[in-house]
C-alpha cells in the first residue's frame, strides 16, 4: 500500500516539470511554425540552398516584468522569426552571472546569433567575448558595453540627445525658473549618468532654475513614490520633478497627487505605454521616447545580414535619436513605436 | 511461533524497505528522469559540451550548498551566503584593480593573484565567523543573525566601489597580479576549474561529515543540542566552524564568478542563498537539523541545475520556470516527510518483531 502511494507521489513530483517542459516545448515550436507560413515560399528553401538564413537566434533581455524589455524581446524575436530563424527568448534578470550561463547555453546549442540587452556595461564583456570566440556574433541593443570590437553591433538610443530635448521642454514648462527635484536611476547603470548629464547640460545654463534635491529611486516606481513623499516634506514649494525614467516619474506623480500637489510639473523618460496614458490624462507633462521597436528590428535585420554575408555593413556603434512625447503627440505612439493610422491628439 | 514470525518478517520488511529506498532515491530518480526527458526533447542537451556547461553552472550553487549543508545539519540556516559572494567578489576586484592602501604611509600594495584569492577566502570565513559569534555568544536566532548579515555584507559590497563594477580584472604584468581570469576560464584535463573545485569540496565535505569526530559533532548538535552538550560536544565551537565553512564556500563562489565575468559587480549573488537552501533540502537534509548527507545535497544541486538549463534550452518562459522550480522543491519536501513516516513505521515494526521474537533468529 505504501509503495503504491509513494509511486504515485513520485510521479507527481515529475508531472509539473515534465508536462510543462513538454507542452512548452511544443508551444514554443508552434509560434515559429505559425509565423513561417506567410514566408514559406523562400525561407523553407533558404536553409538547404546554402543561403544560410535559418538556425537559432537567442534573444536575451533584462526582466520582462518591465514592459520595455518585454516589448524589446518580442519585437526582435518576431522579426528574426519572420526572417526565417527559430528563436530562444531568455531573461538574464540583470544578473551578469546568469547572463554568462545563458550565453554558454546558446553557444552549446550552436546559435547563429545572439541579440542582447545586457546586464551591465563592464560585467557583460566576458560573455560577449566568449560568444565571439565560439564564432557567434552578438548584437547589442539599448545598453552598451565598455569594450569595442567584441560585439558585431551596438545599437543604442541616443540617451544624451533624448535627455537634452526633454530638459529643454522641462525648462520651458517651468517658465525658466523655480525649484525642481531630480530623481536619478540606478547608480550602477551608465544610462542613469548619461541622462542626468544631458539634463544638466541644458538646465544648468538657466539661472532661474534651482535644483533643491537630487536623489536616486533606482528606476523603481515604489521607490519613486516613497522618495518623492519624503522629499516633499523637506521641499513643499517644489515646482517640477525631472526623472531618469518613466516608472520613477509615475511613482513621484502618484505621491504628488496623494499630497494634493497636482500642479507640480513631472517629466519622465522612455515613453512607456503607462507614461503615454498618464500624459493623456494630463498628469505627466512629457517624456522622451526610446526607439525600442526600431532598435530591436535593426538588431534582427543586421543579425540576418551578418549571418548571410558576414557583415552588417554598418559601424559597430549606432545611435538612434529619441522623440519627445507631449500631450500633442503622445497618443500617436504605442509599444515604443508609432501607432499606425493614429490621428492628431485632441 | 518463532517460525511464523520469521516467515512474515522478510516479506513485511522488504515491502517497506523498498518504499524506503524509492523514497530516499526520489531526488536521484527525478534527476535521471529529467535528464532522459530533456535529452529526448532537446537534441543538444546530452552533448558532452553541454553537460560540461551544466556541471560548471551547477558548481556555483553546489559549492554554496555544500557549505549550507553543514549549517543546516546543525539546525541553523545561512541567509548571508549570496551577499558574501558579492562582497568577496568585490574584495578580489578591489585588490586586483586598485590594490591595498596602507594607511598613513600612502603606499599601495598590489598583492599577487594567489594572495588576492587567499584574502578573499579569509574575508568570507571571517564574515561567517561573525555570523557564528553573533549566534552563539548573543543567542540570536540564525535566521535573524544571517538575515542581518545579508544586508550588511551587500551594503559593504556596494561601498567598496560606490556601487560601481570593478571592470577588466586582468591585472598588470608589471605588478605581477595577472592570471585571475584563469580560475574561471581555465581547464585541467579539459574540465573547468569550477568543476574540479566542486568535486574536491564535495569529497572533503563528504569525508568530514561522515568520517570525522567534527562531522559527528555537527550531526549531534543538529539532532539534539542538549544531549550533545551533555555528552561533551563543544556545541558553540561546532556552530562557529560551520558558519565559517559556509562563508568560505561563499567566498570560493565569489572568486569563481568574478573570474568568469572578469569583472566584479556589487549585486553578484543576489538570491543565491535561496537556491543553495533549495538544493540542500531537495537532497533530503532536514531543516530542523541532524539528518542529511553531502551526496544528497550534490544530487539536489544537480536537480536544480538540470531543471534550469533544460528549461532554458527548451525556451520555457521565465515565469513558468519559476513555477516549475517551486513545485519541484515543495513536492520533494512532501516526499521527504513521507520518508520520515515510513522510517518510523519500520522502527515500530522492528520493535514489534523484537518483542515477538526476542531469541536470535539463528
Amino acid at each position: 500500500m505504501i509503495d503504491r502511494r509513494t509511486a504515485g507521489l513520485k510521479g507527481l513530483i515529475l508531472i509539473p516539470a515534465l508536462a510543462l517542459a513538454a507542452c512548452q516545448g511544443t508551444s514554443q515550436a508552434s509560434p515559429s511554425a505559425a509565423t513561417q507560413p506567410p514566408a514559406t515560399s523562400e525561407p523553407t528553401a533558404a536553409p538547404s540552398s546554402g543561403g544560410e538564413a535559418g538556425g537559432l537566434v537567442c534573444v536575451i533581455v533584462p526582466p520582462v516584468e518591465n514592459p520595455f524589455f518585454g516589448a524589446m524581446q518580442q519585437i526582435a524575436a518576431d522579426k528574426a522569426e519572420e526572417l526565417g530563424y527559430t528563436t530562444l527568448r531568455l531573461v538574464h534578470d540583470d544578473d551578469a552571472n546568469k547572463q554568462l550561463e545563458l550565453f554558454e547555453n546558446c553557444i552549446s546549442q550552436q546559435a547563429k546569433a545572439i541579440i542582447l540587452d545586457n546586464a551591465g556595461a563592464d560585467a557583460s564583456v566576458a560573455a560577449v567575448q566568449k560568444a565571439k570566440e565560439a564564432g557567434i556574433p552578438s548584437f547589442l541593443v539599448d545598453r552598451e558595453i565598455t569594450q569595442e570590437g567584441v560585439a558585431a553591433a551596438q545599437i543604442v538610443s541616443n540617451n544624451f540627445q533624448g535627455a537634452t530635448i526633454l530638459a529643454e521642454r522641462f525648462v520651458e514648462l517651468m517658465g525658466e525658473e523655480g525649484e525642481y527635484i531630480e530623481l536619478t536611476g540606478k547608480d550602477t547603470d551608465t544610462n542613469a549618468h548619461v541622462r542626468s548629464d544631458g539634463y544638466h547640460d541644458v538646465i544648468d545654463k538657466i539661472p532661474g532654475m534651482t535644483m533643491v534635491a537630487q536623489q536616486t529611486a533606482n528606476w523603481s516606481q515604489p521607490e519613486g513614490f516613497s522618495v518623492m513623499e519624503s522629499l516633499l516634506q523637506a521641499h513643499p514649494n517644489v515646482k517640477g520633478v525631472i526623472a531618469g525614467n518613466d516608472t520613477m516619474a509615475l511613482g513621484a506623480q502618484a505621491a504628488l497627487i496623494a499630497a494634493g500637489k497636482t500642479d507640480v510639473i513631472v517629466v519622465g523618460f522612455d515613453g512607456s505605454d503607462d507614461a503615454i496614458q498618464s500624459i493623456g490624462k494630463g498628469e505627466l507633462k512629457a517624456t522622451s521616447l526610446q526607439p525600442v521597436a526600431e532598435m530591436a528590428i535593426q538588431a534582427a535585420i543586421q543579425a540576418d545580414l551578418f549571418i548571410r554575408t558576414g557583415s552588417t555593413g554598418k559601424p559597430e556603434k549606432q545611435s538612434i535619436d529619441m522623440v519627445l512625447l507631449t500631450p500633442d503627440n503622445a497618443c500617436q505612439y504605442e509599444q515604443f513605436a508609432p501607432k499606425e493610422g493614429a490621428g492628431s491628439c485632441s | 511461533m518463532t517460525a511464523r514470525a520469521q516467515a512474515i518478517r522478510p516479506r513485511g520488511l522488504t515491502r517497506t524497505e523498498v518504499a524506503q529506498v524509492l523514497l530516499r532515491g526520489t531526488a536521484l530518480i527525478a534527476l535521471a528522469v529529467m535528464v532522459v526527458v530533456f535529452g529526448a526533447l532537446s537534441p543538444t542537451f546530452l552533448q558532452l559540451t553541454n553537460l560540461e556547461i551544466l556541471a560548471k553552472q551547477t558548481a556555483i550553487n553546489a559549492i554554496l550548498a555544500i557549505g549550507m549543508t553543514f549549517v543546516i545539519l546543525t539546525g541553523g540556516i545561512d541567509l548571508s551566503v549570496g551577499s558574501i559572494v558579492g562582497l568577496t567578489a568585490m574584495i578580489a576586484g578591489l585588490l586586483i584593480n586598485e590594490g591595498l592602501q596602507i594607511g598613513a604611509l600612502g603606499v599601495i600594495v598590489y598583492p599577487h593573484t594567489w594572495m588576492v584569492m587567499v584574502i578573499a577566502l579569509v574575508a568570507g570565513a571571517l564574515v561567517g565567523a561573525i555570523n557564528g559569534l553573533i549566534i552563539t555568544r548573543f543567542s540570536v536566532a540564525p535566521f535573524i543573525a544571517t538575515l542581518g548579515m545579508l544586508y550588511v555584507a551587500r551594503g559593504a559590497a556596494g561601498l567598496l566601489n560606490n556601487g560601481n563594477t570593478f571592470p577588466n580584472l586582468v591585472g598588470r604584468p608589471e605588478l605581477g597580479n595577472t592570471g585571475f581570469a584563469e580560475l574561471g576560464a581555465g581547464e585541467l584535463l579539459g574540465v573547468s576549474w569550477a568543476i574540479w573545485i566542486m568535486g574536491a569540496l564535495a569529497l572533503v565535505a563528504w569525508f568530514v561529515t561522515s568520517l570525522t569526530p567534527f562531522g559527528r559533532a555537527v550531526y549531534a548538535v543538529g539532532g539534539n543540542q542538549r544531549s550533545a552538550e551533555l555528552s561533551g560536544i563543544r556545541v558553540d565551537r561546532t556552530k562557529l566552524v560551520v558558519y565559517m565553512i559556509s562563508g568560505l564556500c561563499a567566498a570560493t563562489v565569489g572568486l569563481i564568478i568574478a573570474s568568469q565575468l572578469v569583472a566584479a559587480h556589487p549585486a553578484t549573488g543576489e538570491f543565491f542563498e535561496l537556491n543553495a537552501i533549495a538544493a540542500v533540502v531537495l537532497g533530503g537534509t532536514s531543516l530542523s537539523g541532524g539528518r542529511g548527507t553531502i551526496v544528497g545535497t550534490m544530487i539536489g544541486a544537480f536537480v536544480i541545475g538540470v531543471l534550469t538549463v533544460g528549461l532554458n534550452q527548451l525556451g520555457v518562459s521565465s515565469f513558468w520556470q519559476l513555477i516549475v522550480k517551486g513545485s519541484v522543491i515543495v513536492l520533494a519536501l512532501v516526499l521527504d516527510q513521507l520518508q520520515v513516516r515510513v522510517q518510523r513505521r519500520i522502527a515500530l515494526q522492528q520493535q514489534a518483531h523484537a518483542d515477538v521474537a526476542p531469541a536470535p533468529a539463528g
